[in-house]
């Protein structure tokens, strides 16, 4: 008998078992919703506030993973409403300069002379997370490359960049180049790197691979590959000049007033105070000192060498590279 | 309803049983796996969607940024032309404000708030009831750097989830029916099989139970254990077996896998390749098992029928026996009813056997079956002893008869007396051969006693004749002494004759054998009486065999057996008459036999077993010793030979003579048979 109830209630659970794994699904909060009622949507437009924007040299969300904490900082101490924009593109940030769509420019030197001569004018500039308000460029090559020993070997050689707009990747370099007389069609091959992004990294490992002979990066950036290549097989070839770091520049026409009570918020950042130093810690800088535009005088300078140079060597040659850094 | 499932055929509950089986299984299996496929496709739904939305918060961070609202645009197009099951997507600032959505007719206002992110880490997943179609809706953060600058949104049909669902159900179903009919023909075949080699099975036990035992329900081996290991042990019981399979006998010779010589014990038979090549499931075995048993019952009804044959024909013995034999049998039970006997106790009791089986002793009364006998049974179960007597028993024609009877218990395998065995035997020859032992013991002690006296005696005598010889000469014959020595002479030389007939009887006189002819040992004697005979008017005619039979003997004591033989022939004629005289060679036999027949007044049947007896005569005193016969029986029977008389003679034998029958008595013939070769010397 007892056997006998056992095995009915053993045949039932299994019956039963389709019944009760229906309890097993995943339950989702059903909403009543009605589709009918609808409306036109309008686009929606920006409040009027300043404008920032950080020249993209990277993809617009390092651009505000960056930036974003820093111009609120601005609005707050300010008061001003602010508002950080994304231009796609180097070009597109000098036309939106030059448009007036943005009124806070944070460019490297480079750019910052083409805007200059839109209107633009420098108020401050950064000094690097080493602290030195200046920075520079530098050559390498692989340390097993034995028909590089100095620096008139790299004729002949293939040369990767950063990016025709780099001042410490491309535009630096060339220069000492030139210094050196050695010219861009002495090269056979000038080619930058891919993008977006990790633009420098991709530079010092094209030459640590073997598939460039020389690169040139901006100083410092090899410690943000020393995780991934062993650095005892990189050797720095020579080191370029020296120029004024990434600038903070005012559009043409934007109140003075504005301008300086901005430029006094900047500056008023320190690595003591430990929120400005989260802020400058994020946005890769040790702190904001005043600027002028003569401060990039020597970037001018090294430019026009630079245009005088590809000039003269149009008629007569054609190097490899598809790219300069005319802008 | 237990028990019409009991009822039913085998097959039927197999069948039953299996589709039962199958069925639950189809069906459970059918809706869990519908059930788990479903919840699957839900969850790949969800994820589906899930990834979708991400993918989409991810894409759009950039253009949300820059406030690209046509790529913003774009990217949400691009899901609906990406997945069919897309119901919409768009895009949400930071604000709440629609950058960008997929409704080609105005924005729903409802579907904004129908699914809030509660916690900016977390999607948030609603299902929404439009009432025409149900939607998953997946509300993703768009963030970047930590923080949140928007909100995709996207939302799966439901509905496209059930139809995919729907038509997994109907495959699932239609795969599923036809597993079911596949599995159910399957085993259909599966229990017709398995049924129809057990009804094979069965039909073969009733075939065994009515004896049909030459079936046999496995076929021959597919390979022979000789032929695949090469044997040549003929003396071994496999060797040549073709109808029993090698590991069904107790013992073989072989040495390769069957180290273990019980039968049946398979586990050294796995391996070995006869099995493997013979062996079959579990229904093969009983089948095998049933040949075997088959096999074993035939032997055992073989040994059976030997026994019982051998059995009925020690029981016909044993009954033949029984009947011829003159005893009586009668075998009683406990309670003294007749079990068996036998034709002799039957005709004794004049009744047919089969009638006195059953029956109770009391109820077939006969000389033997007294009160006093059924008293005696009684006894003899009570007491368990046998009893052996000889009884006389009065015929109800006034003869008597004596009876030996041996009486017996006959016991169970306890000891205990379940009946009686009772034989009695009619001794009645045997006690008058005893009597007649015992006469002759006497006579013979009789005879060595007259003999010793008569030798004694002889001398005397013939003293007293040779004086009363002598004395005869001293007186004249008319002188009364010379007639008184005349008679005392005749007295004596009787007296000489007795004793001298004495002594023969008793063999105290010595004679020497010697050969001689048969038929002129009679002649001389006929030649010597026919004279004499004839004064009386008796003739003798002789048939002699012209053989010349030569036979070893003493002549003097044959001539006066003959003598007597004649002697006594002619006294029984008395006046005109024959006697015949016939001889025969008997050379087959080596005998030769002599018939002396007389046609006198023959022998009284209850006098011819004692004519041979000394001193028995009919005649009248003074006129025989009663010495004859029996001297001439001691002679006969001195030479190896035997004397026999027959009263009346034999027909054949008085016809030698042509007289008519009417004048002639009864007659007696004597027959002495003498062998040619006598050994009675040895």
């Amino acid at each position: 008998m007892k056997h006998t109830t056992l095995r009915i209630l053993f045949l039932a659970l299994i019956w039963c078992l389709p019944l009760l794994l229906q309890g097993c699904g995943e339950e989702v909060p059903v909403v009543q919703v009605n589709l009918d009622k609808r409306e036109s949507i309008k686009v929606p437009v920006p409040e009027p506030a300043i404008t920032y924007a950080y020249l993209p040299q990277y993809s617009h969300e390092v651009s505000y993973t960056r930036h974003n904490s820093l111009v609120q900082y601005l609005a707050k101490e300010t008061g001003f409403p602010m508002r950080q924009v994304f231009p796609d593109t180097f070009a597109e940030h000098v036309r939106m300069v030059e448009r007036g769509e943005i009124d806070i420019s944070f460019s490297n030197p480079v750019v910052y002379v083409q805007l200059a001569k839109m209107g633009s004018e420098a108020f401050a500039r950064i000094t690097e997370p080493d602290g030195s308000p200046d920075f520079r460029g530098q050559i390498i090559v692989h340390a097993q490359n034995k028909s590089i020993k100095d620096l008139s070997d790299v004729i002949g050689k293939r040369w990767i960049a950063v990016d025709p707009h780099s001042a410490g990747g491309y535009i630096y370099a060339l220069g000492y180049f030139l210094d050196h007389d050695i010219h861009s069609h002495d090269f056979r091959e000038i080619a930058f790197a891919p993008g977006p992004g990790g633009k420098q990294e991709k530079a010092a490992l094209a030459v640590y691979a073997g598939k460039y002979d020389v690169a040139s990066i901006r100083e410092g950036a090899l410690d943000t590959v020393k995780d991934k290549i062993n650095l005892q097989h990189i050797r720095v070839l020579a080191l370029t000049p020296e120029y004024p770091g990434w600038v903070y520049s005012a559009r043409k026409g934007l109140d003075k007033t504005i301008v300086n009570q901005i430029a006094k918020a900047l500056f008023k950042l320190s690595l003591t105070d430990k929120k400005h130093a989260n802020l400058l810690k994020n946005a890769h800088m040790s702190g904001i000192i005043p600027a002028t535009d003569a401060d990039y005088n020597a970037v001018r300078t090294l430019i026009h060498k630079i245009d005088a140079d590809k000039k003269a060597s149009q008629p007569e040659s054609n190097p490899a590279t598809s790219s300069t850094a005319d802008k | 309803m237990l028990n019409k499932i009991a009822k039913m055929r085998f097959r039927t509950k197999l069948n039953l049983g299996m589709s039962l089986i199958i069925i639950s299984l189809s069906l459970t299996l059918a809706i869990l796996v519908t059930h788990i496929a479903t919840q699957s496709l839900v969850h790949e739904t969800k994820r589906r969607g899930q990834v979708l939305a991400d993918n989409i918060a991810l894409r759009t961070t950039g253009s949300m940024l820059s406030g690209d609202l046509l790529m913003m645009k774009e990217m949400v197009d691009e899901l609906r032309t990406v997945d069919k099951d897309v119901a919409y997507a768009f895009l949400l600032n930071d604000h709440g404000q629609i950058l960008a959505h997929t409704f080609s007719k105005g924005f729903p206002i409802d579907l904004k708030n129908a699914n809030v992110i509660t916690n900016s880490n977390e999607p948030s997943i609603r299902l929404l009831n439009t009432g025409a179609d149900k939607i998953y809706d997946f509300a993703v953060p768009v963030k970047v750097g930590g923080q949140v600058i928007g909100q995709a949104r996207l939302g799966l049909s439901h509905n496209q989830v059930q139809l995919v669902v729907n038509g997994l159900i109907i495959t699932i179903s239609v795969v599923t029916a036809i597993t079911l009919l596949i599995s159910i023909g399957i085993s259909t075949q599966f229990a017709h099989k398995i049924t129809y080699r057990l009804g094979v099975l069965g039909k073969y036990a009733e075939s065994i139970v009515r004896g049909e035992l030459n079936l046999s329900q496995t076929s021959g081996l597919s390979r022979n254990c000789w032929e695949v290991y090469k044997c040549d042990q003929t003396e071994c019981p496999a060797y040549g077996n073709t109808e029993r399979h090698c590991w069904q006998f107790g013992e073989t010779l072989c040495t390769n896998y069957c180290s273990n010589k019980s039968m049946r014990d398979l586990d050294n038979c796995e391996e070995c390749p006869v099995f493997a090549k013979n062996s079959g499931d579990e229904i093969h075995e009983l089948a095998e098992t049933f040949d075997v048993m088959s096999l074993s019952l035939r032997g055992h009804i073989a040994e059976l029928e030997a026994t019982q044959a051998d059995l009925t024909h020690q029981q016909e013995i044993l009954r033949t026996i029984l009947e011829a034999s003159p005893d009586q049998v009668a075998l009683l039970d406990r309670d003294g009813v007749f079990v068996s006997t036998n034709l002799a106790f039957a005709s004794f009791a004049g009744k047919n056997k089969d009638d006195i089986v059953g029956q109770k002793e009391e109820d077939i009364p006969s000389p033997l079956n007294t009160p006093e006998s059924q008293l005696e049974t009684q006894k003899i179960l009570q007491s368990g002893t046998p009893v052996n007597k000889e009884s006389r028993i009065v015929m109800p024609d006034g003869s008597r008869k004596w009876f030996h009877i041996a009486r017996v218990p006959v016991h169970d395998e306890n000891k205990h007396s379940i009946g009686v065995l009772s034989t009695a035997r009619d001794i009645t020859d045997v006690k008058d051969y005893q009597n007649q032992l015992i006469h002759s013991q006497k006579l013979e002690s009789i005879g060595k006693l007259a003999g010793g006296v008569a030798h004694e005696i002889n001398t005397p005598l013939g003293i007293i004749l040779g004086y009363a010889q002598l004395l005869q000469e001293d007186f004249t014959e008319h002188d009364q002494i010379h007639k008184d020595l005349v008679v005392i002479e005749k007295q004596a030389k009787f007296c000489r004759k007795i004793v001298a007939d004495l002594l023969n009887f008793s063999r105290q006189t010595k004679s020497e054998k010697k050969e001689m002819c048969f038929n002129n040992s009679i002649m001389e004697v006929v030649q010597l009486v026919r004279h004499a005979f004839k004064l009386d008017s008796v003739r003798i005619v002789t048939d002699l065999d012209d053989r010349l039979p030569i036979i070893y003997g003493t002549p003097e004591q044959l001539k006066q057996v003959w003598m007597n033989l004649m002697s006594n022939a002619v006294e029984a004629i008395g006046h005109n008459g024959f006697i015949s005289i016939k001889t025969e060679l008997d050379i087959s036999k080596e005998t030769i036999t002599a018939w002396f027949t007389d046609s006198g007044t023959g022998i009284a049947p209850n006098y011819i077993d004692s004519i041979f007896d000394p001193f028995f005569s009919t005649k009248p005193v003074g006129k025989g010793t009663g010495l004859g016969l029996s001297v001439s029986f001691g002679i006969i029977k001195d030479h190896g030979g035997h004397i026999s008389a027959m009263s009346p003679a034999p027909a054949k034998l008085l016809e030698l003579d042509n007289a008519p029958s009417g004048t002639r008595g009864p007659g007696t013939t004597f027959k002495v048979v003498f062998p040619l070769d006598d050994s009675s010397e040895d």
